[in-house]
This record gives structure tokens, sequence and C-alpha cells, in this order.
């Protein structure tokens, strides 16, 4: 409890400043072919209370940069370098007993399969209930207190007010069954409840909705967006689709091959997008009510062990000077709020 | 308008429930659900509907695939619904399927020669000697180059395994292929050149497709025709550009409302839709949709729709549908 009570005040220190900064981080890891560099030099800030988005092709390095976040990445033949800065403290270098205190409590996780990260052998009311035992001590009592009731029938009454604030209904027959016999749509959201018992100041939406369908899809953006609104928590969308992104964010990052090629608030990224790579992904979106034949962009995302020398792109690009082929491209702000790393946009 | 080419009549594919010991299944899962269909020859059908709505069922059960309870399949005007496996044997070369995981449908075994190989077996137009060439010829088709020929499947990308997959569809010189979610494993803009691909392969040899997918936004570019299915019943058919600007059934616009679309401006404030899918078990009586419908009427509960014609090829399952349309309710601003 003592943990809830900090992470209110910090809420009212960290208005402005970002909750989150991650400052040129780095991953690699060893395998036999030699060291793959999956991310190299990313950066970026999560502010309060915002959405934003994290889009790219697969083997882009979008989960990596998640699970770094909270180093859930096992530590053999891996290597990180560089900040994650939150709460004043680097989460890359925490022990494993400090970070206990964060991970799941103070930024918590969604991830794409939601019957398989809700365990299998337990009721779903046994795992929530464990969860606001461990969490919500207090609220426990004071609804014992007030409805002269047992800590059992407290637990549940705060598991059923919690699981329909994500929009579940018939929660008094859920609470009784097992992970495998609900839809997708409903572990999904059900897992959402769970990771925000704790109050998150972060939420992590690991492609939380490419397993589902569109219409329970749009159900859990709402809920995405209407968190975001009513409790205060930045969420870190990971996602592939644009028109999430388009949708729901408030700013957009581009990965490629390891790097964050731009990053930008939605309205200015899609008006006017700078990147080579975003302008192309952009194009290949299929779009309602357009029918014009897909342009896509050629060539695939470079081997990681031998990654192109220069900008990482430069194979794939049709923009490609001299210049792209030696050197890594340095970030540039081209607008407020809109960095763009390549050499289109070096006046030098 | 030219022929159809395969005609689907009141086709029903159930799956037994519960079944005793002796006699006969007690419930039946009905996974298609009197569905009649008519795909004319040349053009790329849609299939949308959510998961578990039976649009991969029905897929297979067009191919004989999965068991037919009751119903017709007209394939060139021949019944093969109730032929044997033997004497199917002529008609499954004509027709063909392409998986959505590529990397579980093509053998991990074999190199892609062997893969085409087993397929060209079936093809009585190539001779034995001719099937090196033939291959290299498939491969040319789906933009791959003939010295992929002796590779295995895990040394390719997802896009170009799917290109893989169907260089093995097209090497029985078929007349009609599946795609079952055959995009959606992939990324954007690999999937936009698998579609590319796709169309101009369409052109080409005249074929004949049935898309099945779940994302509504790729339809209108792959196909020109759209059919959606909900719970086992086909709701509405209509060509693709119509079904967008003015949908007909209203789960169709609810469908529609749930896509996002990849533009802040755009006002999509995602539509929500009430409720789960129905259990095919035990769909709800009446029109399936009735439970998540925000125009239903006291019909709608008791009397299942009949099928009614809007024009040409299109038709609707709704019983409102025609105070709907004169009221503008399904069309958005």
């Amino acid at each position: 409890m003592n943990n809830l009570a900090l992470s209110k005040e910090n809420e009212q220190t960290f208005s402005g400043d970002p909750v989150m900064q991650v400052k040129d981080l780095n991953v690699a890891f060893n395998n036999h072919g030699g060291q793959a560099k999956i991310l190299e030099g990313v950066n970026f800030c999560l502010y309060p209370r915002e959405i934003l988005a994290l889009v790219g092709e697969t083997g882009s390095g979008k989960s990596v940069t998640a699970k770094s976040i909270l180093n859930l990445i096992p530590s053999h033949s891996r290597e990180t370098t560089g900040e994650v800065l939150f709460d004043d403290r680097n989460l890359i270098s925490l022990s494993a007993k400090d970070l206990q205190f964060i991970r799941g409590k103070r930024i918590s996780m969604v991830f794409q399969n939601p019957q398989s990260s809700i365990n299998p052998v337990f009721t779903l009311g046994e795992q929530i209930g464990r969860l606001i035992r461990l969490y919500l001590p207090h609220e426990i009592s004071a609804v014992m207190h007030k409805n002269q009731c047992s800590p059992k029938r407290a637990i549940e009454t705060i598991a059923k007010d919690k699981l329909n604030e994500v929009g579940l209904t018939d929660i008094q027959r859920m609470l009784k069954l097992y992970a495998g016999q609900i839809s997708g749509g409903m572990a999904q959201r059900y897992r959402i409840a769970l990771s925000l018992l704790s109050l998150p100041e972060i939420l992590i939406a690991d492609e939380a909705t490419s397993a589902l369908d569109v219409t329970v899809q749009a159900h859990i953006l709402k809920l995405m967006k209407d968190l975001c609104k009513n409790k205060e928590t930045a969420i870190l969308f990971i996602t592939h689709d644009l028109g999430i992104a388009a949708q729901i964010c408030a700013r957009v990052a581009v990965m490629y091959a390891g790097r964050i090629v731009e990053i930008s608030d939605t309205k200015s990224l899609f008006k006017n997008p700078c990147h080579p790579y975003t302008k192309g992904l952009l194009k290949a979106v299929p779009k309602l009510g357009k029918n014009e034949p897909l342009s896509f962009v050629s060539g695939m995302i470079p081997d990681l062990v031998n990654p192109p020398r220069g900008c990482r792109f430069h194979p794939r690009c049709g923009h490609a000077m001299d210049i792209c082929r030696e050197k890594k491209p340095k970030d540039l702000m081209v607008e407020e709020n809109h960095r763009v790393s390549c050499f289109l946009y070096n006046k030098q | 308008m030219t022929a159809s080419l395969i005609k689907l009549e009141e086709v029903n594919t159930w799956f037994p429930y519960s079944k005793p010991i002796v006699g006969k299944p007690e419930s039946w899962v009905k996974a298609v659900n009197d569905v009649s269909l008519n795909i004319i020859e040349g053009e790329c059908i849609g299939l949308v509907g959510e998961s578990g709505c039976g649009k991969s069922t029905l897929g297979r059960t067009i191919l004989r695939l999965a068991p037919l309870y009751s119903g017709n399949i007209h394939f060139l005007g021949d019944n093969i619904g109730k032929l044997s496996a033997k004497r199917l044997k002529p008609y499954r070369a004509k027709m063909q399927m392409v998986f959505q995981d590529p990397k579980a449908s093509l053998n991990p075994k074999m190199t892609v020669f062997k893969i085409l190989k087993e397929a060209l077996v079936l093809n009585k137009r190539v001779a034995k000697e001719d099937y090196l060439e033939q291959a290299v010829k498939l491969l040319n088709l789906v933009d791959l180059r003939p010295e992929h020929i002796y590779r295995y499947p895990h040394e390719f990308s997802g896009g170009q395994q799917q290109r893989i997959s169907i260089a093995r569809a097209l090497a029985t010189d078929p007349k009609f292929i599946v795609f079952d979610e055959a995009t959606s494993a992939l990324d954007v803009s690999v999937q936009a050149q698998v579609i590319n691909l796709m169309k101009a392969l369409q052109d080409k040899l005249m074929l004949t497709y049935l898309f099945i997918s779940h994302d509504l936004s790729i339809m209108e570019h792959v196909c020109s025709r759209v059919a959606v299915m909900y719970a086992g019943q086909v709701v509405e058919v209509q060509n693709s550009r119509s079904l967008f600007d003015a949908p007909r059934h209203p789960y169709t616009r609810a469908l529609k409302n749930a896509v996002p679309i990849a533009d802040p401006e755009s006002k999509n404030d995602l539509g929500i839709l009430k409720g789960d899918v129905p259990k095919l078990s035990n769909p709800p009586s009446g029109c399936h949709f009735h439970p998540r419908c925000d125009f239903r009427d006291k019909i709608c509960s008791k009397v299942s729709p009949e099928v009614s014609k809007i024009n040409g090829n299109s038709w609707v399952r709704c019983h409102l549908h025609e105070k709907l349309w004169k009221h503008g309710a399904l069309i958005s601003e």
C-alpha cells in the first residue's frame, strides 16, 4: 500500500515531464552466426496520459524494446547498454529484486495472446483474487468494514467491480471458469483488468489486439483510450497496424531494423511523413473506399548479424545517396514534436 | 453476365456436437447453415466475418474438404456434393487452396522442387520429363528466381513462402482457388506485394478466387464482390464498392465501423458492437444477429429472414432492410 501512495505522489511531480525515458538503448544477441544487433540507439520518451504507438514490420525490434524496458529478456547471450529512466532510476541496471516492485505493479504489460498469458490451471477468480490481496489490501479491509463481510466476499466484490470496469458482463459465472473456457476478447479484457489492478503508471500493450477480431478490437481500443483519460496511465502501444496508431495514439514512433526512424505526433506523421520508410509503409496500407493498386517497399528487412553499413534502410530506399551507405544518420527535428533520422533532411 | 463456375444450393455443413454411442447425434454445430451462393467465372469473391462465423468451413466445404451435411455444390454444372472420393479426383485438381500460415502448410523436409512436383503429378497436361521445366515456369510466375528451386521452405521469408504456396496451387492448372486468410500473417508491405501478385495472376490465367479474410480493408482491393457471413449464414452479398459505401445489413455496417482507418483526421469513433458471436451449436432464434442489432424489431427474434434480392447478383438477408434503406440508417456521413 505504501507503494500505491508513493505512485500517487509521483504522478504529481511527473506532470509535464516524461514518465519514462529510453536513452540510447542497444540490445544485441549472441547467436551462432555472430552478434545480432537487434536494437541500435533507441531513443524516446513517454509522457503521462499519452498513448504512444510503436509501429514497424515483423523483426524490427518492437517487442524487444518493450521487453527490454522491464528487463524481461533472459540475460544469457544478451547484451544491453543504454538507459531506461523511470522514477530517476535506470531499469536496465536494476537488480531482479528491485525490479519486482516495478514489474506488474508500476509498469505492467499486456501480451499478444491473452489465453497463453493466463494461468490455465487456476480459475479466473483465484488469479484475480490473488492479485487483489497483493495490491489492494486496504481496499479489502475498507469493503469488509463497509459491507460487514468476510475477506473472501470482499475480494469477490472488488473483483466484480474491476472486471465490470473493462466492460465484462456475467462476472459471477466467469470467476469460476478457466482460461480455456472464455473467448479471446473476454480473455484480453480480463488480462487488461489484471494489469490495471495496481494502478500502473505505464501500461505496455504488445500487439494486444492483433489476435482479435475487428469488432472485439474496437472494444479494447476504446477501453484503452478511456483508461488513459480516466486513470492517468501512459500506454506504450506496440502494433503493426497503422490504422490503430492513427485512431487512438497521440504520438507514433516508426521502427525499422532496430532504430526509431521517425517519431512524431500522429497528425503530423500521417499528413507529412518524412522518412522514406514511413512513406512506403503508409502507401502499402489498404484503405477502405479507395481502390488503387497497392504500392509496397521492395526488398526485405536486413539480416541484423551483418546489418547494412550506414543507414540500415539504404538498400531498400529509393532516395539513397552516397552518404547513406557510409554514415549513420543523426536524429533531426523537422517540426516541433517531429523527429526523423534521415540524411534527406540534413541541411549541411 | 458470364456463367457461374460454382453454385451452392442450401449448403449445410454440420458437425456432430454430442454423439451417443448408438444412433444419430443429438445436437449439431451448424458451422455453415443454409448458404446459397453463386460464384461467377473470372471473379474474385470475398468472404468476411468474425472468427468462428464459419467462413473457413464454407471454403473447405466448397472443396469438399469438410463433410457436407446436405445441399448441392455445382462445379461447372456438375453436382460434386455427393460424389465419392474416387470420382471427385478429377475435380480436385481444378480447385486449390492457399492457407493462412505458409510455414505450416509447406513440408519442411521437402525442397521447393519436391513440393511443386507433388502437385504437378496431378496435372495430366505435363509430361514427367517436363516437371523441372514446369516448376521453373511456376516460380517465374510468382516472381521467385529459378535458383530457389532446390532450397527448403525455412530459407524463405514469410512473403516468399506464401508465393511458393501459390505456385503449388497453380501447379495443377486450377480454375478456382480458395485463399483462406492467405495474407493475414504477413506485414502490410509484404501483404501488398502478395495481393498485387494475386491480382496479376488472376488476369493472366483467368482464375476465379474465393478470398476469405477478416480484414475488410483489403477486400475492396482484391475482390469485385463480397459476401458477409455471420453465425454460419451469409447475410449480405454486394459489389465491393457498394458494400462499403452503402451497406444493407446492420452487421456489415458494424463490421465496417470497427475497422481503424489509417488517417487521424477521419472521425471514426470505432463503432462498438455489443455482445459476443453466438455459439453455433445453439444460435439465437429468428435472425441470428438480432440480439446484437440496434434496429431489431419484434419479427427479428421469431422468423428467420429470407433472401431478398437488391439487384443482379446482390442480395441481403434482413427483415428490415427496405425500411433501413429508405431512412438511410446504415449510411454514415
